[in-house]
């Protein structure tokens, strides 16, 4: 017969309190410190594990925000030497004032509000049929994928050409293969057509990340709550809309939250498609700022554009959480 | 729990150590730089030559190893930056500390970048400087000048002429290229109901609209480079921007002028007769072989107004910046590339010299209208904001072309925006 050691029996631990034993109770490792507070290791084993990400984070991340801020208050030249007066809310003023930095949101808002939803309907409806057990799922989940893995600078110019006014794929599309219309339209000519083919380009390389996302979040959603509607004679769409989408509330928060912190941030696809053109009228806010600060040189000045930027879609976030929290607490 | 290592952790280990020895290599330094009074070691010349194109080749196979057999020991790097993006990376390199020794800079950015006091002041650092000068054009010397001091030496010059498809002539019934303003709107009207268009631009730039400006007998500024007000929006300034205007309204010039990204750019569209008219620049000429060989260039003068014809100076600067840490090789270097050799090398293919006795039509006779053109050429004004001017210039006219207002205010108003800018010097 083995001798088992007992708890009492440990010289170390000799007048603690007894400690729960048998199969499910779990021993944390305790060591002391020189102050005699005992930790628990398993904290600080985190908190080291945590320290170089975060370690990234801060001089990746905040430091340069920060610096941002900090330039945002200036009339500044990063250049040694170089006389930086400061100028308080000069800057700010003079963005809230400039048309051009009106026009650059107007056309951020405009593109969230086609890419977002468009990005969510289309990622559903895929992620729906992804669902079914169809031979071959596994290529046609690649497939959708695919556009989300390739660069931006290369799809941006393969738009840049397919929506070329003479010899683009779209006109050839639709004055010759399908007649719907009989000139060619000119897409990155103006305004508005500009922005359609900027958000057909943003949708197009959207959609696999929304489907794959979704299709994890549908994993979730209670079969039993499918079959009994089916029995109660919901259509498809129904049981969709009453059960499937209530199940994804969840992620679908999550996925418009991202999308539209995404399309905020839409760049490589204007610089490259329309290089804010013609004549300004596609610019959008990170295009505005690159151009004032790297070719105009007026760093304080770009710098106080992405402070507004970054404020206007943390507010967008912080407000989209909370309509959907209030939502769900309010089942 | 200890594991006999197996094989397989072993071969992992041994990868990572590989991997890791690999990525180690490619942090080394660079060269260290050579005491002053010899001229070793390593350099870097950032340009804006394109990948694939005969500049680049020249660069790299004579003018580079030239210089090289000529100081043993000495290492040209260079690198070659999209035009584009050439501006903004100097400026990031500027703020980040790692400028390159030389830089082939386009004209219009030397007065700001010596404003910046990112450059070497060349007048005092090379000896020799008042050689140098005479041995160049005035006027390209001048685009190196900010307040005192220049600040850069010449490297090429160029100008823009008249490129016309004589196919596309011939079917409006004209078999020579308008010679002025009057014979451009005569071209338009012929040309009116067809396909093709009488001329066409992808802006409304500095660049793009002064050669008509100048040509109407208008100007920018005043000689001083101090006032727009008064010069710009003159009547004769504003006919020459008329002119286009009027060519867009009927429908003459496509809408790339107003800078979309859709359009068919000026170079195809006179290949393939789109356009019958363009205006633009020599180094078009091994494009224009390469890309549509069976496209036979033609070149005239800028159509000629009351002010005659008139075209824009454009061209590269040699800069030296204030940072190297081999001054005097890169000094060397610029010598090297205004040495005569070197000048005809580059006029072979398509960049003028700033020479004064190259004869570059010697060299390749399709110079000679270019030549001709630059005897009354006119430069950008040399002032350090002109970046933003240019900017500004062509969104007011962007604006009016596009029907927002007329072509009379959006010269007011850039007038009076462009006062301010060079108020500031």
């Amino acid at each position: 017969m083995t001798a088992v050691p007992t708890v009492a029996s440990r010289p170390d631990r000799a007048g603690e309190p007894p400690r729960p034993t048998g199969p499910r109770a779990r021993r944390p490792i305790r060591w002391s410190y020189g102050s005699g507070r005992r930790r628990d290791a398993r904290t600080l084993i985190a908190y080291a594990f945590l320290a170089p990400a975060f370690a990234m984070f801060l001089i990746v991340m905040l430091l340069p925000i920060g610096k941002a801020v900090q330039v945002s208050f200036y009339d500044w030249l990063p250049f040694p030497g170089a006389d930086n007066t400061f100028v308080g809310l000069d800057n700010y003023t003079r963005a809230l004032g400039d048309p051009q930095f009106r026009l650059s949101v107007v056309n951020a808002v405009v593109y969230m509000l086609v890419t977002v939803p468009g990005q969510i309907v289309l990622g559903l409806g895929v992620a729906l049929l992804l669902q079914n057990r169809l031979p071959g799922r596994m290529v046609f989940r690649v497939l959708f994928y695919l556009p989300v893995v390739t660069s931006w600078v290369v799809v941006s110019l393969l738009f840049r050409y397919l929506f070329a006014t003479d010899g683009g794929l779209v006109n050839w599309v639709l004055v010759e293969g399908l007649g719907v219309v009989d000139e060619p339209i000119g897409w990155l000519d103006s305004r508005w057509t500009a922005i359609a083919a900027l958000c057909a380009l943003g949708i197009w390389k959207g959609i696999g990340w929304t489907a794959i996302i979704l299709l994890a979040g549908l994993t979730g959603v209670p079969r039993e709550l499918h079959e009994a509607a089916a029995v109660d004679g919901a259509s498809y769409l129904r049981r969709v809309w009453h059960v499937t989408l209530p199940a994804l509330r969840r992620t679908l928060v999550f996925v418009s939250v991202m999308l539209v912190i995404g399309s905020f941030n839409v760049f490589i696809s204007v610089l490259l498609m329309t290089q804010g053109g013609p004549a300004g009228q596609t610019e959008v806010p990170l295009t505005y700022t690159y151009r004032e600060t790297f070719n105009f040189l007026e760093f304080g000045y770009g710098s106080a554009v992405a402070v507004l930027m970054t404020v206007v879609v943390l507010i967008l976030s912080i407000g989209q959480m909370m309509l959907a929290n209030r939502a769900e607490r309010g089942e | 729990m200890n594991r006999v290592p197996r094989r397989r952790d072993r071969l992992v280990g041994a990868s990572l150590a590989v991997v890791t020895a690999l990525a180690l290599v490619g942090c080394s330094g660079g060269d260290p730089s050579s005491t002053d009074g010899e001229l070793t070691g390593t350099i870097t010349f950032w340009h804006a030559y394109g990948a694939d194109s005969k500049e680049l080749e020249t660069l790299r196979e004579v003018i580079i190893p030239g210089f090289e057999a000529k100081y043993p020991g000495a290492d040209v790097e260079d690198v070659a930056v999209p035009y584009d993006q050439l501006h903004q990376k100097m400026i990031t390199a500027a703020a980040g500390g790692d400028l390159p020794d030389v830089m082939r800079a386009d004209i219009i950015w030397v007065p700001e970048a010596a404003k910046l006091g990112l450059l070497e002041r060349l007048d005092t650092a090379m000896p020799d400087f008042e050689e140098l000068a005479a041995k160049v054009f005035p006027g390209t010397l001048e685009t190196n000048r900010y307040q005192d001091g220049y600040y850069g030496l010449p490297l090429d010059t160029n100008t823009r002429v008249l490129m016309y498809n004589a196919d596309a002539l011939a079917a409006a019934g004209v078999s020579e290229p308008p010679a002025t303003f009057d014979e451009l709107r005569e071209l338009a009207d012929k040309l009116a109901g067809t396909d093709i268009y009488a001329f066409a631009d992808n802006g409304l730039s500095g660049w793009n609209v002064l050669p008509w400006i100048w040509s109407a007998g208008g100007d920018i500024t005043d000689e001083n480079y101090t006032k727009a007000t008064g010069y710009l929006n003159s009547p004769e300034s504003v006919a020459g921007v008329t002119l286009l205007f009027d060519l867009f309204q009927k429908e003459q010039m496509p809408n790339i002028v107003l800078g979309g990204t859709g359009g068919v750019p000026t170079s195809d569209g006179l290949a393939t007769g789109k356009y019958a008219t363009i205006l633009d620049g020599p180094w078009m000429y091994p494009i224009f072989e390469a890309a549509h060989p069976d496209f036979e260039l033609q070149v005239g003068p800028v159509p000629a107004g009351p002010g005659g014809s008139v075209s824009v100076v454009g061209g590269e600067d040699i800069v030296v910046f204030r940072g190297s840490r081999n001054k005097a090789l890169a000094l060397e270097f610029t010598r090297y590339l205004l040495s005569d050799e070197a000048q005809l090398e580059f006029a072979k293919i398509g960049q003028m010299s700033v020479l004064r006795d190259l004869d570059v039509v010697e060299v390749n006779p399709t110079y000679g209208p270019f030549v001709e053109q630059l005897k009354t050429a006119k430069p950008r004004p040399p002032v350090p904001a002109w970046p933003k001017i240019d900017d500004l210039l062509q969104r007011r006219l962007q604006a009016a072309f596009g029907g927002e207002m007329s072509v009379q205010e959006a010269l007011d108003a850039a007038a009076e925006e462009i006062d301010a800018l060079l108020a500031q010097g």
